[in-house]
Order: C-alpha cells, then structure tokens, then sequence
C-alpha cells in the first residue's frame, strides 16, 4: 500500500498498459500528416473533451509534460491574457499550505509571489485575502480540497473578492481525485486549472514520470493556449495552432505524453461518469475511515472530517524524541510505503494520508493497526522506531554526507 | 469496471465508524450543497472486452509501422526486448518518485547508473535524472546559464530545432532575457566561426548550438566552444546521443552544460512523447542545476546505498526560489536510456553511430543522383539526417510513398517558408537496403 498524500497512488490498471503498447500507437512519427494519425488524434480529442465536462472548463492543452509543468502552462497563460489586454499585473497569491511546485512556477512565469498564510483551520479565510488584494494581483493558486485535505468552503468567497479585483483563480488539480461527478472547478469559479493524469486518472508513476498535466481554460483564455490543440472538423481531427501573438506558444516539443494521455482516456471511458463519482466517493470514504480510527490518537488541523485525504500532526503523539520521519521509517519495516511526510509546510511533524478508492478495507484496517501500533511503540520501545528501517535492503542512508561530498556517477 | 474492492457492508462498518449515515452526509460536512455538480455528462463505462474493442477501432485508424525517412527531432529506432521487459518490471513502472530511500533503493540505483551513462556519453561531470523532453532540457539550460552567469543576453544557433526554439520562446517570455539567433553558413550548413566571434562580446551569457543540427549537419563544436570561452559565455552543446558514439564529446570540447533529447535511445516515437530530456553539467555547475539527483552514500552499517541530493535546489524546499518548477520528470524514459545503453555497450555505440552515418550516406549518394534532386548544402558533413532542394512536387512525393507504406522526407518548407522545396531526410540503423533503394526507385518515378 502506497498511503502517499497528496499523489493518488491508486491501481494502475492493466488494460490500460496492454492498450498503450499496441504498434499502432508506439511506432507513429509526430511529422506524420494528420490523416495517417487520426486514430491518435481522436484519443487526444476524446480526452480533450472527457476533460471539459468533468472540470467544467471550455479548452484544454494535452501538451504539458507533468503537474508542474501544467501550472507552468497556466500561470504564463494568465501572464498572456493580461498582456493581450494590456494591463500589468505582477503578483500571484499563493497560501502557504501550497506544493512547493506552485510558487516555483509562479517564479519561472515572472511573477512576484505574495504567500498568504492560512487561518487556524488551515484555509484560506476571504479576510487575509482581502488584505493581500490590490491591483497588482494577477491571479491567485489554489488546491481544493487543499493540501490539508479540506475543501476551501468559502470558495464562493473568495471567487468574487478575487474577479472584482479583476484578477483570475487557478485550479492546482492534484487532487482532483475528491471531488469527481461532486464539484466541477469551473462551476465554483476557477479560470485555470491543471489535472495530473499520473494521479487522478490512473496512469503509473513509473518512479518519476512520465506523466503529463493538462491544462483546462474557460472560454475567454481559449487564444491564449498553447499550440497545438487537437480540434475536429468534417469528421476529421486536425492539430491547429492559435495565433502566434496571441497565446503562449509551445510548452513542450509535439503534442503531450501519448502513451499517458490513452491511459488516462482509456480510464475515462471504462468507469464512465458514474464510476468516476463512485472513485472520487469512495476515496473520501476511505480517508475518512482512517481519519476515525486515529483521530483519538493525533492531531488533525482540519478536524473531524476531511475530503480524500487528510494532514496529521504526530507533535505531542509520539514517545520521546521519536518523530515524525522515524514512524515513516518504522512504516517500511512493516511493507508500507511511508506516507507523505514533513509537508503540507504549516502542520508540524505533519504526515498525510491519502488511501485512494483501490484499496480494500482489510488493507485499510491494516494499515490503521500497524501505524497505531508503531505510535505505541514510539512510547514502549523508542530504540525499534528509532533504528528503522531494518527490513528493508538498506539501513537508514546518510543524506548529509550524500550532500557534502556529492558522488553522482560511477 | 470501477477497480474499487470494498462491499456494501464494508461501506456500512465505514460509515458506522465515521459516525455518518451515508456518502450524502459525509460529503455535506465539507461542500456546500449549492456547490455540487448533478452529475457528470459522460458515455457510460465499459467492460475490458469492450473497451479494448474501442481502442482497436482508434488503433485501425492510424498509419503505423511505416518505412520511416522522417527524423527533425523524432527517430526510428530499434528498440530492443530487454528494454521493455526490464523498464516494465512492476518495481519500476509503478513505484513512485523515490523519497524513502530505504524502500526504493532499486529506482535510486537506476537513476544513479543512468546518471552515469550520462557522463560517459556526454564527458560531463554531473547528470540530473532528467527533464520532460529535449526541447525543455534546452529551455532550463539557457535559464542556468543566466543564473550562473548573472547575464541575460543569449546567442542562439537558428539550426536548432525549431520546436525548441519555439519553447525557449514561451520559457523566456516574461523573463528579462535577450536571445540573437545566429545563422548558418548557406554552403556547409553549420555556423561559421568568424560569424559567432563577431557577435559575441562579454555581456553574453551563453552560446547554444545543436550538433548535429536540426538540418543534420555536424558542427565544429571545439571550435565554437573555443570562441565561445574566449568572450567568457558558457557553452551550450545540444547533442544526440546516438552520434556521441563517433563524435567528440561534449566534455571533450569544454561545453559547460550538455543537454538533448534522449528519445533515440531505446524509447519509441510514440507521436513524440513521452520522451525524456537530458542534462549534464560540469563540477561548477552542480548546485545550479534543475531537477532530482541522485547520489550514493552509505547507510549506518556503513553499505552502500542511494538518495536523493543537492536537495536543498529544489521547488519542495525552495518554493519560488529553487533552480526550477520541475518534480515529476520521465524517469522511465531515461531509465528505458540506461538499459538501451547497458546493453549495447561502449562498443554497440560506436556501432550504431557508424551504421546509422554509413546508411545515411548511402541514401544521400543514391538521392543525389536522382534527376531534380540537389542537396542544399554542397559541403555539409552530415550524421543522419540531410537536406536536398527538389523540383519535384514535395506532396505528391510523399503521397507516393505512403502508398508503399513508407514515410517520406519532411517538407520543410511546411516548417519554415526560407527551406521551400526542400526536403529533409532521416535514415537510422532500423533502414535497409531494400527500403532505401525501393525510396530512391519512387523518387526517380514521381
Ligand atoms: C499539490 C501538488 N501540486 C503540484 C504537484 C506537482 O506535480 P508533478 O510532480 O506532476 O509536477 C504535486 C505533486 O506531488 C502536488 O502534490
């Protein structure tokens, strides 16, 4: 089990995989003329479409490489439409409880970065808004849920405060997986936002990508997008490129990951619209299942309840000096992979669990045992926490010395 | 199909648990009723048996396995078995980035030895695990040589790929840097030194040339180092890997970051992408690059071992002033890369880079001597790829060609209106005799 907040480890099915291999797919040059394609460009056509009605957005880009690099994509597509209407505008608000990728990217964009810190229950309160607000704001980054695991409630909020100031909202998709077939992002008043395919819609990690991070817009950013996107004419799909001045330009050479664009399509078009709700559904079940079962034992910022996943603060839970790294640790030496660690950066010895719908409940209750059973053995026996790992291939690695005198080759 | 294994009495015992009656209330403790979708306006789901009927239908619909002459960027390689039985190891397709190192020492390791199939190929000191493709590898590389240098103006070869140019350009819109193209000489099809020197002063950061460039062309790379370093910019060398088996490395002629696309090596064309990209940097450089790195250490028993490093460059830690936005990049890819080259070995390189040049040769020779084919540059010393001016209808050519399942050369006029009526070939090792002849029979004929 994969418990890792945050990045939606769920079963990467296999039909998908047999699929994605076929020659028909693998072996076509991107210089092939577009008629001896078409069976590619409508897969990237259908999911192209898939994308919009589940987002709610208008357009999307296939092109981006990954989740970074979608919010990358939108944030330089957010630059585009201020600088088609002539307006300058500097700043990206981003909460502190943000991936660290999102300020990055607004950096890379140009943009200055105003953090926003988050009330005590770890959103985003309309009044520090407020106080951040001016006519500078080019757009604001938001995850919802957020990395907290809590769905942003005074979005509606927030949406107006932000467009009055004339500014847009973006959408960080990673997870997506909450609120399939339950909240649309375009519908609570996102203009831009990016899906991890790697995440949400099945496709493997493959230890680090491939993955690939579409981009959705409304409407009014649709000549901002970069080229190409696949549209459908007379029954043909075509590869059409916007206008150079008007839209960003290109993110990446070609036209997107295909292999991970059919996966992600194929995922679509096997659950349907009902199984994707049933997905995002069951996820949040399953969260907040763990979330019962511990919540007399940690501490959890967001409460009582929590979306797909939820952020706990082992501070004042654990023995000693045993922390949070130790019971990741301690985790691996009974088969799991640690959950998401040290992050979201605003809870303290923060871990964040995120169980995915592909789980069985026995593996759940597994789970719930194992990690309760190491937090009473950070009390019992402070030595085992502290020297784990032991099972696995390596004992615990030192990343100082990894860091002081770098060996990067053979 | 909805891959979830959790029955309605395990959902009862859930719910008792949670303390909620059903998914409806659960769900209003965190979203405003008025906030939530009906439903979802999609086909209904499919079984396996269906959905793969579906994708055959999608699959009939494209031309594949054609003879392909088409390169500018994209390869026809072979792609040996192990490559995918290896990569395809459920240990390595479906674990996730690798930040507990103890229980992922097998992608860290894959990722070390890849780093150093790097330096060998490219004679650099230092690989990251990789960018998304080439054109991004070469974006992030401008972007470190303006870090590093503190200067913002940028010489460009304009025989780069231009797909890479093009995200240059959308990577360096709102950034306060000044790019000057320089042109290659209309008879060798590579930059002229003189040209470069005279544009360069000390207020360049970096040069940036492809080789071979985007038309084919080898470029004097030790030369353009060399003028490059006496002006103190750094040198940018974009590089094929499957040409490094024969040419100079990188190292060799003192470039001081080497990227390129690494799709050449053991991954398929796969409509161009997912690829990866490739990036090397000397010892100076290290702390300033992008991306993940992988680094070996040892644990407390004092055995070997590999971790993620230099972390402290990266976005997770740095936010908006880490090296760059990247986290997810194509580890699979490159890792695809490491085991192409581990199989064909140092000599299987040099190889593959003597037939791909000794194949390509032979097609230009039998091109050549086709009525109404002239090549573009008369002195061009080519690797695998070259470029003939014709009279004969590009279309029509290429139309021909199809029809005995062949993919023709690129028309490039199509890419830029300078190159009108000419065309671009691409001939790997994956090309026989029987298919170049049969091209040079179709282009006589049309
Ligand atoms: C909230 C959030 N945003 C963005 C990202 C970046 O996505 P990627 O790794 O695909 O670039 C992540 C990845 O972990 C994330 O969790």
């Amino acid at each position: 089990m994969y418990p890792l907040g945050s990045c939606t480890m769920k079963h990467n099915p296999l039909v998908n995989e047999k699929i994605a291999k076929f020659e028909e797919f693998s072996s076509i040059h991107p210089y092939q003329n577009e008629e001896s394609m078409q069976g590619s460009l409508e897969i990237m056509y259908e999911l192209q479409k898939d994308l919009c009605e589940i987002s709610g957005m208008d357009y999307f880009t296939l092109q981006p490489a990954a989740g970074a690099h979608g919010e990358y994509t939108g944030l330089l597509i957010i630059a585009q439409y201020f600088k088609n209407k002539n307006e300058k505008r500097t700043k990206i608000i981003v909460p502190d409880s943000a991936h660290g990728t999102n300020p990055a990217s607004a950096a890379l964009s140009g943009f200055e970065i105003v953090s926003l810190k988050s009330d005590e229950n770890g959103i985003v309160s309309p009044e520090k808004l407020k106080e951040v607000l001016n006519s500078d704001v080019a757009a604001m980054m938001m995850t919802n849920p957020n990395t907290l695991g809590v769905f942003e409630k005074n979005i509606e909020e927030i949406s107006k405060l932000i467009h009055d100031n004339g500014s847009l909202l973006y959408y960080d998709g990673a997870n997506l997986n909450a609120v399939m077939g339950i909240v649309r992002p375009a519908d609570i008043g996102f203009d831009v936002m990016h899906i991890n395919l790697h995440k949400t819609f099945s496709t493997p990690h493959g230890g680090g990508g491939p993955g690939s991070g579409p981009v959705g817009v409304k409407a009014f950013l649709k000549e901002c997008l970069p080229s190409p996107v696949v549209i459908k004419e007379d029954n043909k799909f075509k590869l059409y490129f916007n206008d150079g001045k008007k839209s960003i330009g290109r993110m990446k050479a070609f036209y997107g990951n295909f292999p991970v664009i059919l996966k992600a399509c194929a995922y679509i078009k096997s659950l349907g619209g009902e199984g994707l709700t049933q997905a995002s559904k069951q996820a949040v079940i399953n969260a907040n299942y763990i979330l019962s079962k511990l919540k007399s034992k940690v501490k959890v910022p967001a409460g009582n309840s929590c979306m797909h996943e939820f952020a706990m603060s082992l501070k004042g839970a654990l023995g000693g000096d045993i922390k949070t790294l130790d019971v990741a640790k301690r985790l691996l030496d009974n088969g799991y992979y640690a959950p998401t660690i040290y992050f979201p950066l605003i809870v303290e010895e923060a871990m964040m669990i995120e169980p995915t719908e592909t789980e069985s409940k026995q593996t759940l209750d597994e789970f719930i045992e194992t990690l309760l059973n190491i937090i009473e053995e950070s009390k019992t026996n402070p030595e085992v926490v502290h020297n784990a790992p032991v099972n696995t291939s390596v004992k615990r690695l030192n990343e100082v010395e990894a860091a002081r005198k770098p060996k990067l080759h053979w | 199909m909805n891959y979830i294994p959790i029955s309605d009495k395990d959902k009862k015992e859930m719910f008792d648990s949670i303390g909620v009656k059903d998914t409806q209330e659960l769900l209003s403790l965190q979203i405003p009723e008025t906030l939530r979708v009906k439903k979802l306006n999609l086909d209904k789901g499919m079984s396996e048996q269906e959905l793969i009927s579906l994708f055959k239908q999608y699959a009939q619909k494209n031309k594949s396995n054609l003879a392909c002459f088409r390169g500018a960027g994209i390869y026809d390689h072979f792609v040996p078995s192990i490559v995918d039985e290896i990569i395809g190891r459920s240990e390595f397709w479906t674990a996730y980035t690798p930040y507990q190192a103890e229980a992922s020492q097998g992608t860290l390791q894959a990722i070390f030895e890849y780093q150093s199939v790097i330096c060998e190929l490219t004679g650099m000191e230092c690989s990251n695990a990789s960018m998304y493709d080439g054109a991004t590898a070469v974006a992030e590389a401008l972007l470190l040589a303006v870090r590093a240098s503190r200067k913002n103006k940028i010489i460009l070869s304009k025989a780069l790929n231009p797909e890479y140019i093009s995200v240059i350009e959308t990577y360096t819109k709102n950034l306060n840097i000044e790019i000057i193209k320089i042109d290659i000489d209309s008879k060798t099809g590579a930059i002229n030194k003189e040209n470069l020197s005279g544009m360069l002063d000390e207020s360049v950061a970096a040069v940036i040339v492809q080789s071979p460039n985007f038309f084919g062309t080898i470029e004097d790379m030790q030369e353009l180092s060399k003028t490059a370093k006496d002006k103190k910019a750094l040198f940018v060398a974009v590089v094929n890997p499957v040409s490094l088996g024969l040419l100079k490395t990188p190292g060799e002629y003192g470039a001081d970051i080497a990227v390129g696309e690494g799709q050449v090596f053991g991954n398929q064309m796969y409509l161009g992408g997912s690829t990866f990209g490739f990036m090397a940097v000397t010892k100076a450089l290290e702390w300033k690059m992008p991306g993940r790195i992988v680094g070996q250490t040892v644990d407390k028993d004092g055995k070997r071992g590999f971790v993620l490093t230099l972390q402290s460059r990266e976005q997770h830690i740095r936010r908006e002033k880490a090296t760059s936005n990247i986290c997810t990049n194509a580890a699979l890819n490159s890792f695809a890369a490491c085991v192409y080259a581990a199989y064909l070995g140092s000599q299987g390189i040099k190889e593959l880079s003597e037939t791909n040049i000794s194949k390509a040769r032979y097609a230009f020779d039998k091109i050549k001597n086709i009525k109404g084919f002239v090549p573009l540059f008369e002195n061009s010393l080519f690797f695998n790829e070259f470029v003939f001016k014709t009279d004969k209808n590009i279309d029509k050519i290429n139309e021909e060609l199809m029809k005995e399942n062949i993919l023709g050369p690129l028309d490039l006029g199509k890419i830029d209106s300078k190159y009108k009526n000419c065309v671009m070939f691409a001939v790997t090792e994956k090309r026989t005799k029987q298919e170049i002849d049969k091209l040079a029979e179709i282009l006589t004929r049309v």
